[in-house]
C-alpha cells in the first residue's frame, strides 16, 4: 500500500492554474490548445486545373469564426479526418471574414483525398500560422508581384489587399508564368484586375499552344517579362512566389537592377508537420519556415543554408 | 467513414502459410478487421472459391513450373497484387536451396522420387508486384494498417528506415555491444524491432532498409572482428540482401 | 533554494518511501557488455534496493518520459459525415531518480524549446509537470564533454539535487513539495565542513574532465564549413539509422502520422520522434528530397545540436552526455566531428588532401 504521505499529486494542466516556482512551470494551458482544430465545412469546390481545386471553407462555430483572423501570406494546417494534415497557403481575402480559400494542388496523398470529398464536407483547420507580408510597409510603393505555376495562390491574399486598398499604392504590375496556357489559374479575375484594380498583368508560358498564339500570347520564362516592364527601383517591392529556381533568377535579376533585398519577399516551401515551430520537420538552415517564414525577405533567404 | 469492401483472395506457394495465418490472429480487431474485406478466396478458412478478386495476396515463393503458370493467371484477375510475406518479397528461407545443385538437393531430401523443382524465385521475378508486405511473418498490425489505407485510398507506407529506430525506442542493448552482428541497422523498420528484443539479432527479414549503407555496415563488422562468415549467413538467410564479396575479412 | 544534509541511509530511505508510494524509474542494470561493462538504462523500479546509485550513465536518456517515442495528440471519431476531436493532455505522476547535471540540463533546454516559445505544448508540460525529479552529481566518464558545454552543473530544472559529500548528501531543494516529503526524515542545515566538501566535491569533478571540446564561436564555424568536404566524410560513415537521436536528450524532432483505426470509427493522430538523420526526413510532397546526401542529413544534426535554432535564441542544444558517440555504430562522435571541422586534428581532411572536393 502506497504510503499517502508520499504520494505525489496529479497535476491537470487543464484545470489547475499553478503559481510555483519552477520546475512547477507557471503557464496557463488555454494558450496551448493549438492542436484543436477549428471544424470547417466546406461550401464550395472549384475545379481551376486537372491539379487544382479551389477549396471554399466556412468555420462552423460563429466565436471560432469570429476569431479566426490571418494575414496576407499567412498559412494554415488543412486537417482531413482520417487521412492527416497539410500546410496551404491561404489564398482569400483577409478581409473576407465569413469564408476561407485555398488553393490546392494534388500532390501528395492528403490531397489526393481531398480532391475526393464533396461539398458539404467536414474538415478542421489549425492556425493561421507564419509571418505575412508586410502590407503596411509597402504602401505608397509601386509593387511588383511575380508568380510563377501554383505561385500564384499565396501570391493571391496580397493581391486582395492591395486591391482592397489600391489608393495606398502605386504602379501595380503583376507577372505570371507558368509551364502551359491550360495551367494558368483564376483567369476569371484577370479582366477584374486589369479593369477595375487598374492591375498591369503580364502572363507568359513556357510552351504556348495553337490558341494561345492566336491569342498572341508570349512564349518563355517569366523572367522574359521583365522587357515588358520598367521599375523604378527606388519606389518598388516585390514579392516574388514560386518554385526555388525562380527565385534566383528572378531576384537575382532584381537585385542587379537595384532593388534592396529588404524589399522583396519570398514565400518558401517546405513540408511542415505542426507549423509550431516544433517538429524540425521544415526547417531550412537554422530557421523554420512555419513560424519565422513562409514569408522571408530576400536577404534572410540569401543567408539561409539550403534555402534556394 | 462508409467504404465499399475490398474484394481479395489468398494465395499460397512454396511457404509455410504462417504469414496467411497472421491474417487470423490480434481477435481484439479481428471482426472489424474483417468487415473490411469480402473474401472470394482463401483455402484456410474458406471452403467457397470465386475468382472475382480485385487484390490477391500471393505468399511463398515459386519453386515449380505450375506454381508459375498459377501466378500468371492470378495476375491477369488481380487489379493490385501483394507479395504477401518474406518469401514472396525475397525468396525467403527457401532460397537457401539455391546454393546447391537442384538434383543434389533433390536426392538428398527425396531421394530417388521423381520430383520437378525449379530454383526458388521471388514473386516479382515472374509478375509485376504492385504492393509489398514483408515480414517473417508479416505483422498483422502492419498488414491491417495497410488494408484499412487500401479501403480508405490512403497512402501504403512502409517504414524508411532501419530497424535500429524501433529497437532503441525499446531501449533495448545493442547486440553489437554484445559481441553479435545484427542485420538491424540495414533492415526495414516495421516489426518494432521484436527479435532484438528478445535478444536475437535481426536477420533482414524484412529486406534492406532505404538507401542503406551497406559499406560502412562492413566496416563496422570488420572493426568489431566479427565472423565475416557469420556475418554471410545471416545476410543470405532470407535471400534480402546481395550477397558480399568473400575476400574482405 | 533550500540546502540541507541528509545521511546516505536516511537518504536511501526517503527514495524508498517515494518510490513504494508513487510509479518511479531510476538506474538499472540491463545488461552486461561483451567486454564485461555493465549498461544501464532507466527502468521502473519498485523499491531503493533496484537503483543503481553508482551507475555511470544510461544508454538511452529519460527524455521519453516527457517526449515519449509514439505519443497521440488527438483522437477523431466519426458520426456519419460529421466529426469530433478528443485531445487528452493529462499525465500521471512519475519519480524519476539519478538524473545527472547533463540530463536535468537537457530538459531545461526542452523547457525553452516547447514550453517558453511561440506555441508551449502542452503534452511536455503535462508530463513535466508531473515528474518529479531527483538529480544526482557524479564523476565524468572519460568522454563526457558537458564541460564544455557548460553543462556540468545545473541550478534549475530539479525539485531535489544531490551532490556527494562523503558519507551524506548535500541536498538543494528546488520545490515545496521535495521539501514537503523530506520533512519526515532527519535532515540538517549544512554546516561549515559540508559547505567546504561540496566545494571540494564541486572541484574534483571539474578537474576530472579528461575530453574537452572547443566550441568557442562553433555556430559561426558551422556556417562558414556549411559546405566542408568534412561532412561528406563522415557522412560516407552514417548509417542513417537514427541511433544518435534516440538516445539523445535533447533532441525533439518528429514526424505526425494519422492512421485510420480498423472499424473505420476513428482515427489517430500520432507523434513520432525522428531523426534528421533518417532518409526521409526532409522529403516534400511529390517526393522531392531537400537533404538527399548521407552528410547533408547527418551536418544538419550537428547543425541544429551545435548551432541551434531560433526557436530558443540560437542556443546549442548538445549537453555533452556523448551518448550518441557512445551508441553510434560507426563511431561518429561530436568530439571528432567537431575537432574535424576546426581543423584541429592533423589528419584533417582538409589539410591532407591537395583540392578538397566541395559538394
Amino acid at each position: 500500500m502506497p504510503d499517502m504521505r508520499f504520494v505525489i499529486p496529479r497535476q491537470d494542466i487543464n484545470r489547475e492554474n499553478f503559481a510555483s516556482s519552477a520546475p512547477d512551470f507557471n503557464r496557463r494551458s488555454e494558450m496551448m490548445n493549438t492542436d484543436r482544430g477549428f471544424k470547417c465545412r466546406i461550401t464550395n469546390i472549384v475545379r481551376l486545373t486537372e491539379h487544382e481545386k479551389l477549396f471554399q471553407l466556412r468555420i462552423v462555430d460563429p466565436l471560432e469564426r469570429a476569431i479566426f483572423r490571418f494575414k496576407p501570406g499567412q498559412f494554415l494546417m488543412l486537417e482531413l479526418p482520417g487521412y492527416g494534415d497539410v500546410p496551404i497557403s491561404i489564398s482569400s481575402s483577409s478581409t473576407n471574414h465569413e469564408f476561407l480559400e485555398l488553393c490546392i494542388r494534388k500532390a501528395g496523398h492528403v490531397t489526393s483525398a481531398l480532391f475526393t470529398v464533396e461539398e458539404g464536407a467536414y474538415v478542421a483547420i489549425r492556425g493561421p500560422f507564419g509571418s505575412s507580408f508586410p502590407m503596411d510597409e509597402m504602401a505608397g510603393h509601386n509593387i511588383l508581384l511575380i508568380a510563377g505555376g501554383l505561385g500564384i495562390a499565396p501570391l493571391r491574399a496580397p493581391l486582395f489587399w492591395i486591391n482592397e486598398h489600391r489608393d495606398r499604392f502605386l504602379d501595380i504590375n503583376l507577372l505570371y508564368g507558368v509551364k502551359e496556357p491550360s495551367q494558368l489559374l483564376f483567369t476569371w479575375q484577370f479582366e477584374e484586375w486589369e479593369m477595375i484594380n487598374h492591375i498591369r498583368l503580364h502572363t507568359i508560358v513556357e510552351h504556348g499552344d495553337a490558341e494561345w498564339r492566336g491569342k498572341r500570347g508570349k512564349t518563355g520564362m517569366i523572367t522574359n517579362l521583365f522587357n515588358d516592364i520598367s521599375v523604378d527601383v527606388k519606389k518598388s517591392y516585390a514579392i516574388v512566389c514560386g518554385p526555388p529556381i525562380m527565385f534566383k533568377f528572378v531576384c537575382g535579376y532584381l537585385d542587379k537592377l537595384g532593388i534592396p533585398m529588404n524589399r522583396m519577399f519570398v514565400s518558401l516551401e517546405r513540408r511542415m508537420h505542426c507549423g509550431m515551430g516544433k517538429c524540425c520537420r521544415c526547417m531550412v538552415g537554422s530557421t523554420f519556415t512555419c513560424i519565422d517564414g513562409p514569408v522571408f525577405d530576400y536577404w534572410s533567404v540569401m543567408n539561409l543554408k539550403e534555402a534556394i | 467513414m462508409n467504404i465499399a469492401k475490398l474484394k481479395i483472395a489468398s494465395f499460397d506457394f512454396t511457404c509455410c502459410e504462417g504469414c496467411q495465418l497472421q491474417l487470423a490472429n490480434r481477435e481484439s480487431t479481428l471482426s472489424d478487421f474483417l468487415e473490411l474485406l469480402d473474401i472470394r478466396n482463401f483455402r484456410e478458412i474458406l471452403s467457397e472459391k470465386h475468382d472475382d478478386y480485385d487484390i490477391a495476396l500471393i505468399e511463398g515463393s515459386i519453386s515449380r513450373q505450375d506454381e508459375v503458370e498459377r501466378l500468371l493467371k492470378i495476375r491477369e484477375q488481380a487489379k493490385v497484387l501483394v507479395a504477401f510475406g518474406t518469401c514472396a518479397c525475397f525468396g525467403g528461407i527457401n532460397s537457401l536451396k539455391n546454393r546447391f545443385r537442384m538434383d543434389e538437393t533433390v536426392r538428398e531430401i527425396y531421394g530417388d522420387m521423381a520430383i520437378e523443382t525449379l530454383p526458388v524465385k521471388k514473386i516479382s521475378d515472374v509478375v509485376k508486384v504492385d504492393l509489398s508486405i514483408p515480414g517473417c511473418p508479416v505483422a498483422k498490425e502492419e498488414v491491417e494498417r495497410i488494408i484499412v489505407s487500401l479501403a480508405t485510398s490512403s497512402l501504403v507506407t512502409l517504414p524508411k528506415y532501419p530497424v535500429c529506430v524501433e529497437c532503441k525506442q525499446q531501449l533495448n542493448t545493442c547486440l553489437f555491444d554484445l559481441g553479435e552482428i545484427c542485420l538491424g541497422p540495414i533492415t526495414r523498420a516495421g516489426c518494432n524491432a521484436v527479435c532484438p528484443t528478445g535478444k536475437t539479432a535481426c536477420l533482414g527479414c524484412r529486406g534492406p532498409a532505404e538507401e542503406l549503407n551497406m559499406p560502412a555496415f562492413l566496416e563496422l563488422v570488420r572493426e568489431r572482428k566479427l565472423s565475416h562468415s557469420d556475418l554471410q549467413e545471416k545476410l543470405a538467410f532470407y535471400n534480402a540482401f546481395e550477397p558480399v564479396a568473400t575476400d574482405e575479412t | 533554494m533550500i540546502y540541507k544534509v541528509i545521511s546516505k541511509g536516511e537518504f536511501r530511505r526517503f527514495v524508498d518511501a517515494l518510490v513504494k508510494s508513487n510509479n518511479s524509474l531510476g538506474p538499472r542494470q540491463v545488461d552486461t557488455d561483451s567486454q564485461g561493462n555493465p549498461v544501464y538504462q532507466f527502468k521502473p523500479v519498485q523499491s531503493v534496493e533496484e537503483i543503481a546509485f553508482d551507475y555511470t550513465a544510461t544508454t538511452s536518456s529519460a527524455k521519453h518520459l516527457f517526449l515519449p517515442f509514439r505519443e497521440e495528440l488527438s483522437r477523431f471519431s466519426f458520426h456519419g459525415d460529421d466529426w469530433e476531436q478528443q485531445i487528452n493532455y493529462e499525465a500521471d505522476p512519475v519519480v524519476l531518480v539519478g538524473l545527472r547535471p547533463c540530463d536535468i540540463s537537457a530538459l531545461n533546454i526542452l523547457d525553452d524549446v516547447l514550453l517558453n516559445s511561440h506555441f508551449p505544448s502542452p503534452y511536455y508540460l503535462a508530463k513535466r509537470k508531473n515528474t518529479f525529479v531527483i538529480g544526482m552529481d557524479h564523476l565524468p566518464l572519460p568522454d563526457c564533454f558537458c564541460k564544455s558545454m557548460n553543462h556540468h552543473t545545473v541550478t534549475i530544472g530539479f525539485n531535489l539535487f544531490c551532490s556527494d559529500i562523503g558519507d551524506n548528501y548535500y541536498l538543494s531543494i528546488n520545490s515545496s513539495k521535495a521539501f514537503n516529503f523530506l520533512k519526515e526524515f532527519e535532515i540538517r542545515d549544512p554546516s561549515h565542513d559540508d559547505n567546504c566538501l561540496l566545494v571540494e566535491r564541486r572541484k574534483l569533478i571539474q578537474n576530472s574532465f579528461q575530453t574537452e571540446i572547443d566550441v568557442t564561436a562553433l555556430p559561426s564555424i558551422l556556417d562558414i564549413e556549411f559546405d566542408s568536404p568534412v561532412w561528406e566524410k563522415w557522412g560516407q560513415k552514417c548509417l542513417n539509422c537514427g541511433t544518435c537521436a534516440m538516445v539523445c536528450p535533447s533532441c525533439y524532432c518528429y514526424s505526425l502520422t494519422e492512421s485510420c483505426e480498423t472499424n473505420r470509427k476513428g482515427a489517430r493522430r500520432e507523434k513520432s520522434l525522428y531523426s534528421c538523420n533518417l532518409v526521409d526526413f526532409a522529403v516534400v510532397a511529390g517526393g522531392h528530397n531537400f537533404r538527399p546526401k548521407n552528410g547533408d542529413r547527418l551536418k544538419y544534426r550537428y547543425y541544429h545540436q551545435h548551432r541551434g535554432f531560433a526557436e530558443n535564441g540560437n542556443q546549442q542544444i548538445c549537453v555533452g552526455c556523448n551518448r550518441c558517440g557512445r551508441a553510434c555504430l560507426s563511431g561518429i562522435n561530436p568530439k571528432d566531428v567537431i575537432n574535424d571541422l576546426r581543423m584541429e586534428k592533423e589528419s584533417c581532411l582538409i589539410c591532407v588532401s591537395s583540392s578538397p572536393a566541395r559538394i
